[in-house]
């Protein structure tokens, strides 16, 4: 099979003595394509060239997917296994390592428990290493305790999706659709920056005249430019929601003969919204009365609409609700399961879809399906080779494991593609959780925050180093392919899963060569579930141009648009959703008399572990800022660039002043790729959703203090 | 090679993947030629890329007295030729859009050559090539000219109508069909 794929008629710049090999990127949801140029002579990495013809992102990407090919051969790498003796790491070979491992889990296992082990895995890697980190935990490990990133990435999206459709596919129409929709409403997404190959669609939508809503706090690059800015006050969506659905309602924007026959629930959400009347709603989200009703009129007369959400909306304690909610706008529209209309979440992570359908989640099984069930666990087993008895129940999300190693539940943790030490809420309280445990693994390929508590930190492969698939921000399965052999002794995640396993005697569970043993059996797992893999190939990836889920029998071509003929609830009915505002976990106080939301910038990607090593990248955000308004700068009497403190009962952190009038008054925005002194998760809220156990990371109450000189 | 580097300010949404695309192509010796700046960040995130003009007539060779500037048969205006740059600066004095960039440790001026090791073999400049947002284009000249008619069609289609005071807001760029006399 060839490396370098190319449609008729495409050219490419292909250099002397050097090949491309066709890929896509590690970074978000989006999944740039991306021809990797190698030099054929050493078979190093030396470039990238855009992928034209990948049907998504015509060759687009962005400064971090231009730069993603100097990662791979990086001096920061970590070539051989590290071994912590006396507080220093010290170089070891494999079998060092794992004869280590080896003891350490046996002992911890057969003194606490087999739960006393714990896995927190990522979704910034292939379906096979995801599908695989689930089976590592529940048949290599016999643990219940595994959880992943995605819980603070994508679970508020997923639990709104089922709770409303019934199936949580991040999109429900291709996005080469999206130039023909007439109208978008999008929610807290940054999208310019933290997807911006996006992009194009939406201008292109634009220029034939498609009317843009944002409901940001901050006036974004897409904000800018939007017919009507909703700028409302950080964790107010579910009024904002509300109140836009009553409007449509009252002028009867309401599609009557879809929601009659198509969603349950009409009149409970009539009652409910009734007394979102725009003053109210004006009151509640810090929103002008006069911009919701221009926002329902544009958004109730378009006949073909998308409603798209992302972290700004679903990192809150009500984000299954405002998820819901906003869904639920779009099917009043009557728009789900329509040309170029529908609803979409932005996923965050390289593959925050595919990464969260087979079995990470603490109660989640291969395919959607849940450990709760017993069908789903007795056919899972049967697929694994084990008795549905083995199979270990429901663990804990993984905010809530912190607390476990807090009272010595989880004595050890494997952390596989992950750096929680950064990425979680309150993170002082998580570093000193890692801390208390006796033992900690980490797989990564360079040195994170996370990895330095490590006892042992086992060298992964980066992206280029291996095989797989991954499934984009659309749902449709692509093909990340091998670009070079792994650097030093690092090994591919599903390789060192396999090696534990079978020092701990579960060798016969995980016979695997090559990714596409994995995946194979990936298919079969998640066959009859709701994320049907059965019918998608390696082949029919590249014959085209990626395959949706599901794709249930062998010769199903995939299916690009979810819900045209029903929802997948059990009534095959759409549930709108009946939710009353319950506002943010922190309320403003006097000594806390401030807003704090946080989020990505274009330069860095999550916890920055990657990204914070490019020098491009650097150079253009090499640390944290506070952004805020001069008129909130002028009363705390800062000037541009100087430094301040910004504390929160959790923590603190002195950062330097942006000043800008793109954000509301009232709020500041500091970007969180940075770990330790740099990092705004010291002060972020650890209140978790009830339903997702999302925590809000996007809303806490903070005190901006100027240093004396 | 009949084709233009097309930009529309509005459509920047600052990223700076031209800038990161440049520093990958060939000859650029991992230094970018682009600019992308904001218009004022205090007011808001606007910002704009700025390429080289390739200009027929180029202030950065006329003011070269050493003759390091060439042009190609195209209409390419490239980097100075290193063996013949004296490292007077005078082109970054003379071009009016600020692009050339001085190599202190080279003693040396370099700037945008639109990728001429790929756009002579009709292959899209790497800044074009990833821009996300479509604000710089490597199009044909047709294509450039309907996409200006179309800039004007649409304000005809949002039911604007030029008005004085803003009459210069609907005028595609470089076209004089507006003038302060009418």
């Amino acid at each position: 099979m060839s490396q370098f794929l190319v449609k008729e008629g495409v050219k490419n710049q292909i250099r002397k003595g050097e090949k491309l090999v066709t890929t896509h990127c590690c970074y978000c949801g989006m999944q740039c394509g991306m021809h990797i140029r190698v030099d054929e002579k050493n078979n190093k990495v030396v470039g990238v060239e855009p992928r034209y013809d990948w049907v998504l992102t015509r060759g687009k990407m962005c400064p971090k997917g231009v730069t993603a090919y100097q990662t791979i051969d990086h001096p920061d790498r970590i070539k051989t296994p590290l071994i912590k003796k006396n507080g220093k790491f010290v170089e070891a070979t494999w079998d060092e390592a794992l004869d280590l491992i080896e003891s350490k889990y046996k002992g911890i296992q057969e003194t606490y428990g087999k739960d006393a082990v714990g896995v927190y895995g990522g979704v910034s890697m292939t379906n096979e290493k995801c599908y695989l980190v689930g089976k590592y935990a529940r048949v290599g490990l016999g643990t219940r305790y595994i959880d992943y990133n995605g819980r603070y990435c994508m679970s508020s999206a997923a639990g709104g999706f089922n709770k409303t459709l019934g199936m949580d596919r991040g999109s429900t129409l291709p996005w080469t659709e999206l130039e023909h929709t007439d109208t978008f409403f999008m929610a807290g997404s940054n999208t310019a920056e933290c997807h911006p190959t996006s992009i194009q669609w939406f201008w292109k939508a634009k220029d034939k005249g498609a009317k843009l809503i944002v409901a940001d706090p901050r006036e974004t690059a897409t904000a800018r430019v939007a017919d009507v800015h909703l700028d409302l006050l950080p964790g107010t969506d579910a009024a904002l929601a509300n109140g836009i659905m009553h409007l449509l309602i009252k002028y009867d924007y309401v599609d009557h003969a879809y929601v009659q026959e198509r969603c349950n629930n009409f009149e409970e959400l009539k009652e409910m919204t009734a007394k979102f009347t725009p003053e109210y709603t004006s009151k509640l989200t810090g929103v002008a009365a006069e911009k919701i009703i221009k926002a329902a009129h544009i958004f109730g007369k378009s006949p073909r609409s998308v409603v798209m959400f992302a972290r700004g909306a679903e990192q809150q304690t009500s984000g299954v609700d405002n998820v819901s909610l906003y869904t639920s706008m779009a099917l009043l529209r009557g728009q789900i399961g329509k040309f170029a209309s529908g609803v979409a979440t932005f996923t965050g992570q390289g593959n925050g879809q595919g990464g969260r359908e087979h079995g990470q989640k603490a109660d989640a099984l291969p395919g959607y399906r849940k450990i709760a069930n017993p069908k789903d666990v007795e056919y899972i087993s049967g697929i694994w080779g084990i008795k549905p008895e083995e199979m270990p129940k429901e663990g804990v999300s993984a905010y809530e494991m912190f607390h476990l190693m807090q009272n010595k539940t989880i004595r050890a943790l494997h952390v596989i593609c992950s750096n929680p030490v950064v990425s979680s809420p309150n993170i002082n309280y998580v570093q000193d959780s890692l801390e208390k445990l006796d033992f900690l693994v980490v797989n990564d390929f360079f040195m994170s925050e996370t990895a330095e508590l490590a006892d042992v930190v086992l060298p992964a492969t980066t992206w280029a180093e291996d095989e797989g698939t991954t499934t984009n921000i659309e749902g449709r399965v692509i093909r990340i392919r091998k670009v070079v052999e792994p650097l030093g002794e690092s090994k591919p995640d599903w390789e060192i899963m396999k090696l534990i396993a079978d020092r701990l005697g579960k060798g016969k569970f995980f016979e695997y060569n090559e990714p596409r043993e994995i995946f194979d059996e990936l298919r079969l797992a998640s066959k009859g579930g709701k994320a049907d893999y059965y019918g998608v190939t390696y082949e029919k990836i590249d014959e085209q141009d990626g395959v949706f889920w599901p794709a249930p029998a062998e010769d199903h071509k995939g299916t690009p648009s979810v819900f045209q003929e029903r929802f997948a609830t059990e009534d095959g009915k759409a549930n709108l959703a009946v939710c009353d505002f319950r506002g943010p976990s922190e309320v403003q106080s006097k000594e806390y008399p401030l807003w704090l939301t946080t989020g990505r910038v274009v330069f860095h990607y999550l916890s920055g572990n990657q990204t914070r090593r490019v020098d491009f990248l650097m150079e253009q955000c090499p640390e944290p800022f506070v952004e805020m308004h001069p008129e909130l700068a002028s009363q705390y009497q800062v000037e541009n660039g100087e430094r301040v403190k910004l504390s929160t009962p959790r923590g603190d952190m002195i950062a330097p002043v942006k000043i800008t009038k793109a954000i509301r008054k009232d709020t500041m925005f500091v970007p969180y790729h940075w770990g330790k002194k740099l990092a705004v998760n010291q002060l972020t809220s650890p209140a978790l959703d009830p339903f997702s156990r999302m925590p809000e990371f996007k809303v806490c109450a903070v005190k901006l203090e100027k240093l004396t000189k | 090679m009949n084709k233009i580097m097309y930009l529309e300010f509005e459509r920047c949404i600052g990223c700076r993947a031209c800038q990161a695309a440049c520093r990958e192509c060939g000859d650029h010796d991992a230094k970018e030629r682009n600019y992308v700046e904001y218009v004022d960040f205090t007011e808001s995130r606007q910002t704009f890329p700025m390429l080289c003009m390739q200009c027929k007539d180029p202030a950065c060779a006329r003011v070269c007295p050493a003759n390091a500037i060439q042009i190609t048969d195209e209409g390419v205006v490239l980097s100075a030729m290193e063996e013949k740059c004296i490292g007077c600066r005078n082109c970054t004095f003379g071009c009016p859009f600020g692009i050339p960039k001085f190599d202190f440790e080279k003693n040396k001026m370099y700037k945008c050559d639109m990728c001429y090791d790929r756009t002579r073999h009709d292959i899209a400049p790497m800044c074009a090539s990833v821009c996300p947002s479509d604000a710089i284009r490597f199009i044909d000249f047709d294509e450039m000219q309907q996409l200006r008619r179309k800039r004007t069609q649409m304000n005809l289609v949002e039911g604007k109508k030029p008005q004085e005071g803003n009459k210069w807001d609907y005028v595609p760029e470089f076209f004089g069909v507006y003038t302060d006399q009418s």
